[in-house]
């Protein structure tokens, strides 16, 4: 699966510019999961809101201020 | 085809920090192939570099573009207006399309990628030293098999003390040219071939005769 190899080697880019690899993740689902799509986005959202906004975020609030 | 492989970031960042205006700049044929320096990988280096520049809080607008072949003139025409804008180029390109970069134009073009050899696509994502371009082809007296390229002491006559069971001693990853040699001389009913001593090579015509030419006059305009 092309897309599952290209979110891996992302993985490996984010980190290098200060990202967190957690920040992508990959899922495979069929177009009939909805409710586990429904489910994938809450727990994802909620990760991300955990892990904080990104130090780009916070460059650029520094360069507004 | 030239293989290459992307420097990391830190060092190209080092490269083009202190410019206001760099141009990230792929090569769309051999580096494009092992997927490091081609168009689309440009793209994303230029990417990468635009959100290290905002996290170090540096103004420099990095834009990106590409071409066929940096190793030949008339595949510039159609950029020559993005090139001409920018105050440095981070070039893609093998070493060859950077230096003949940085022969057109007078400012500043940095490496973006480390050259690593020349080789082949074993499969997708693995590619491997097949050729030094020494300058003078044994293949024919070595059933297709380099021990130039593929033996780490470059043996003519081979193999030496180090193979064992079928491995170089650098390395139990790294099969013995020579026993790949002898055994396809076997495989091709040549094993007479393997008996024939060669000779000390001339290595005038590798690296060690100078910078290599080759010209063909017919071809040159007048």
């Amino acid at each position: 699966m092309n897309a599952k190899k290209r979110v891996g080697h992302l993985k490996t880019l984010l980190p290098q510019v200060g990202i967190a690899p957690e920040r992508i993740e990959m899922f495979n689902l069929s177009a009939a999961m909805g409710p586990r799509w429904a489910e994938i986005c809450m727990e994802f959202t909620e990760k991300i809101r955990q892990i904080g906004p990104s130090p780009i975020w916070f460059a650029l609030q520094a360069r507004k201020e | 085809m030239i293989v290459g492989e992307q420097k990391p970031l830190e060092e190209i960042w080092e490269m083009i920090k202190g410019h206001k205006k760099v141009l990230v700049f792929g090569c769309n044929t051999c580096v494009a192939v092992c997927q490091q320096g081609g168009n689309k990988e440009a793209e994303i280096l230029a990417s990468m570099l635009r959100m290290k520049a905002t996290q170090e809080g540096a103004d420099i607008e990095i834009t990106n573009s590409g071409i066929e072949r940096q190793c030949e003139h008339e595949f510039f025409e159609k950029s020559e207006d993005e090139v001409q804008g920018a105050e440095a180029v981070l070039s893609t390109a093998c070493g060859i399309g950077v230096q003949f970069m940085a022969e057109k134009y007078a400012k500043p073009i940095y490496p973006g990628l480390n050259t690593t050899f020349l080789g082949a696509v074993e499969k997708f994502g693995l590619y491997t030293e097949r050729c030094q371009a020494c300058g003078q082809c044994i293949l024919g007296q070595t059933a297709g098999i380099c021990p130039i390229a593929r033996c780490a002491k470059r043996v003519l006559n081979g193999p030496c003390g180090g193979s064992t069971k079928g491995k170089c001693e650098i390395s139990k990853d790294v099969d013995c040219a020579w026993q790949l040699i002898v055994d396809r001389l076997n495989l091709l009913g040549r094993m007479d071939d393997y008996e024939k001593l060669t000779p000390i090579k001339d290595w005038s015509t590798d690296r060690a005769g100078g910078p290599r030419k080759l010209v063909r006059e017919d071809l040159l305009d007048e």
